[in-house]
């Protein structure tokens, strides 16, 4: 349906995509996952026409949309990471402004005002100010100003960034619903690992402007069926025990965020023995050590040697 | 396009504050630094006269002195204003006499002096002029007539240039000030509705409006027209505030000259737009526009008129200036009466400014995807 052909865009000395192959088929959620800084923004923006690449195409329906977007537009409906309203104006007032620039009118734009204001949960304060809202309200309508137009795919760039949990959950399941009851195409950005995991179908996995993995979670996740990755809990670390593990010859990966470390090891090697003599040789007072299903956090800390939130 | 200037006018009604703050205080600096010049109309400064009988032709001559405007009071206001310092001289009007009455040191009381003098001696001269021809069988009225042709056809030829033409440089403070802060402020108005464009574009709103079916033509349009419009009106407002409520005229040339400052509106709008493409950010539009519109309103002869300047370079800048062409339309329509066709070249050169500026800002905008 959609489909990101052999793209890389530089911007003067920086090249923030580089060589991105990417399809979107429909009624997917396809999630692009990556740090911040990893090239997401651009490539949705790329994506949804608003900037030119500086090498590659992009194609909707088999055709080239990079010098007639005007299809694709008409498709998609972009959720940008910036809240793009009106502040001084009413959150109905905010979708009759952006209903009419697609042309709605009258009854029509009326009922899809209201449509909106349902889905998004926001009927109540159809005559408040969008300045008067929490982040997590404005949020929410920036994502029904997208759906105005009933487009047939919705692009998200990190829609969820700065909120309170509820909304996020809100939103989460707001995406979830549509593509189950109104089948819609979803592309959705993040650098929460845990949203994608959550929604998504497919995975794209991003860093430096690299496309370093993608498929299904399943086969992402494979990426890690060869290695275990630990966890060890405790309540404070020594610096020579971390330096002791990253020496180790049977680790490959080591990771400390707060009171856990997290280890990639092949399979086949048993270092819990080890691991505890280690803990108690440095007066380390473990609280908990396990073998855990890999995430896609791993999976980014095994391919790039960092978490996604560093 | 409809709907973009919809929605521009209602968040200048939810938000109108900036517009009222600016024209708020074009209106009181012209008004409160007119009526420091000039006092309640009229021309010069203010100077309380008390006259005595006999005294009351003097006064008459007084008041068609242009330099000073000698307003009639009582012996007991005279007195207090010069003691609370309302005025610093007063004169004092007697049949063969004035006194000047000094409350606070000024050049001023010099000159008040040689004026009401010169007025006292005509005054003498036309009289006694006047007796002699009664004296010698000759009509008194016929003498002073005859008197007073000789002196106006002068012992010297002189020659006045001025930047018109050939007449006399001609000022009239009020309208001097009323367009002088009515052009400055307008430059604010006008500037901070062209960022709104640099704003939208920041907030993912301008990219929001890319998408839909609505034209970047009509985008830019809608914007421009919107703040166009605004600026337009700050100078209606105030141009009919000091019209109605202060009785300046303009010399009933207020809506030829505010039809003909149309192009000065719109030459803003480019140079704004122009400005919002070089800068990276709000904040940089922001201490640009503000050292950029006073650099303007002081070269341009916002605060003083450029006829007092000499200096080569800064009268060079006046001319690339569009505060400049606004003045020259709003003193040649109201102090020369000068019609449409003769002030076309400041509306040309204005016209010229915003189309130039307009193509080389839109152009630059886009060209770095600001």
């Amino acid at each position: 349906m959609l489909e990101l052909v052999d793209i890389s865009k530089r911007f003067k000395k920086i090249e923030a995509v580089k060589s991105l192959n990417m399809f979107i088929e429909q009624g997917e959620i396809v999630g692009l996952l990556g740090p911040n800084g990893a090239g997401k923004s651009t490539a949705i923006s790329i994506l949804s026409t608003l900037i030119e690449p500086t090498q590659g195409d992009v194609r909707f329906l088999k055709e080239s949309v990079i010098k007639k977007p005007a299809p694709l537009r008409k498709a998609i409906g972009v959720v940008p990471q910036e809240i793009a309203l009106y502040p001084q104006l009413s959150t109905e007032e905010n979708l009759l402004f952006f209903g009419r620039i697609y042309r709605l009118k009258g009854s029509k734009l009326k009922q899809r005002v209201n449509e909106i204001l349902e889905l998004i949960g926001l009927t109540e304060k159809r005559k408040a100010l969008v300045d008067s809202f929490s982040g997590g309200m404005k949020r929410r309508l920036n994502i029904g100003v997208a759906m105005l137009h009933n487009p047939q795919i919705l692009i998200m760039d990190e829609p969820t960034v700065g909120i309170d949990p509820q909304s996020r959950s809100y939103i989460l399941e707001t995406v979830k619903r549509l593509n189950k009851e109104h089948q819609m195409t979803v592309v959705y950005t993040s650098h929460y690992m845990e949203e994608v995991d959550y929604l998504c179908d497919r995975i794209y996995i991003m860093d430096q402007g690299n496309l370093i993995a993608s498929g299904t979670k399943e086969e992402i996740k494979q990426i890690l069926s060869s290695e275990n990755t630990i966890s060890i809990q405790a309540d404070r670390w020594n610096s020579k025990f971390i330096a002791q593990l990253k020496g180790h010859e049977s680790i490959t990966k080591v990771h400390v965020e707060g009171d856990e470390i997290t280890l990639i090891t092949p399979k086949e090697v048993n270092l819990f023995s080890e691991i505890i003599s280690m803990t108690e040789e440095y007066g380390i007072a473990l609280r908990s050590l396990h073998v855990k299903s890999p995430t896609l956090e791993d999976v980014f800390l095994h391919l790039t040697g960092r978490a996604l939130r560093d | 396009m409809k709907g973009i200037l919809l929605a521009r006018v209602r968040e200048f009604i939810r938000n109108p504050f900036t517009f009222l703050l600016f024209t708020g205080m074009s209106i009181v600096f012209a008004w409160v630094i007119s009526s420091m010049n000039v006092g309640g109309g009229g021309g010069g400064l203010p100077v309380p006269v008390y006259v005595e009988e006999e005294a009351d032709s003097y006064q008459s001559s007084l008041e068609q002195q242009e330099a000073f405007q000698f307003y009639p009071v009582d012996k007991e206001t005279l007195e207090a204003e010069l003691r609370e310092g309302e005025a610093d001289t007063g004169v004092i009007l007697y049949e063969n006499r004035f006194d000047i009455l000094v409350g606070v040191e000024s050049p001023n009381a010099g000159l008040i002096q040689q004026t009401v003098q010169k007025v006292y001696t005509t005054d003498i001269q036309e009289t006694l002029i006047g007796d002699a021809a009664d004296a010698a069988g000759m009509e008194a009225d016929q003498a002073v007539s005859a008197y007073k042709e000789t002196l106006s056809d002068g012992t010297f030829d002189l020659t006045v240039n001025s930047f018109s033409g050939e007449e006399s440089w001609k000022y009239d403070d009020n309208v001097h000030r009323i367009g002088g802060f009515a052009l400055f402020f307008a430059i604010y108005t006008i500037a901070y509705g062209v960022v709104k464009i640099l704003t939208e574009k920041r907030m993912g709103v301008w990219d929001r409006i890319i998408l839909s079916p609505v034209k970047k033509s009509e985008m830019y349009i809608a914007n421009l027209l919107y703040s166009f419009i605004e600026g337009y009106l700050q100078i209606l407002i105030i141009f009919s505030v000091f019209y109605f409520w202060r009785g300046i005229t303009f010399n009933d040339q207020m809506i030829e000259i505010l039809l003909m400052l149309i192009p000065y509106a719109l030459a803003i709008v480019a140079m704004s737009i122009l400005i919002t493409a070089l800068v990276k950010n709000v904040e940089q539009f922001n201490a640009a526009i503000s050292i950029i519109t006073v650099s303007l309103a002081m070269i341009g002869g916002a605060f003083w008129p450029l006829e007092i300047v000499s200096n080569p370079v800064l009268l060079f800048l006046a001319k690339l200036n569009p505060i400049k062409y606004g003045l020259d339309i709003i003193q040649g329509a109201a102090v020369y009466g000068y019609s449409f066709t003769e002030l076309l070249q400041p509306i040309s050169i204005l016209t010229l400014m915003a189309v130039l500026f307009t193509g080389i800002g839109i152009h630059l905008m886009e060209k770095r995807h600001i």
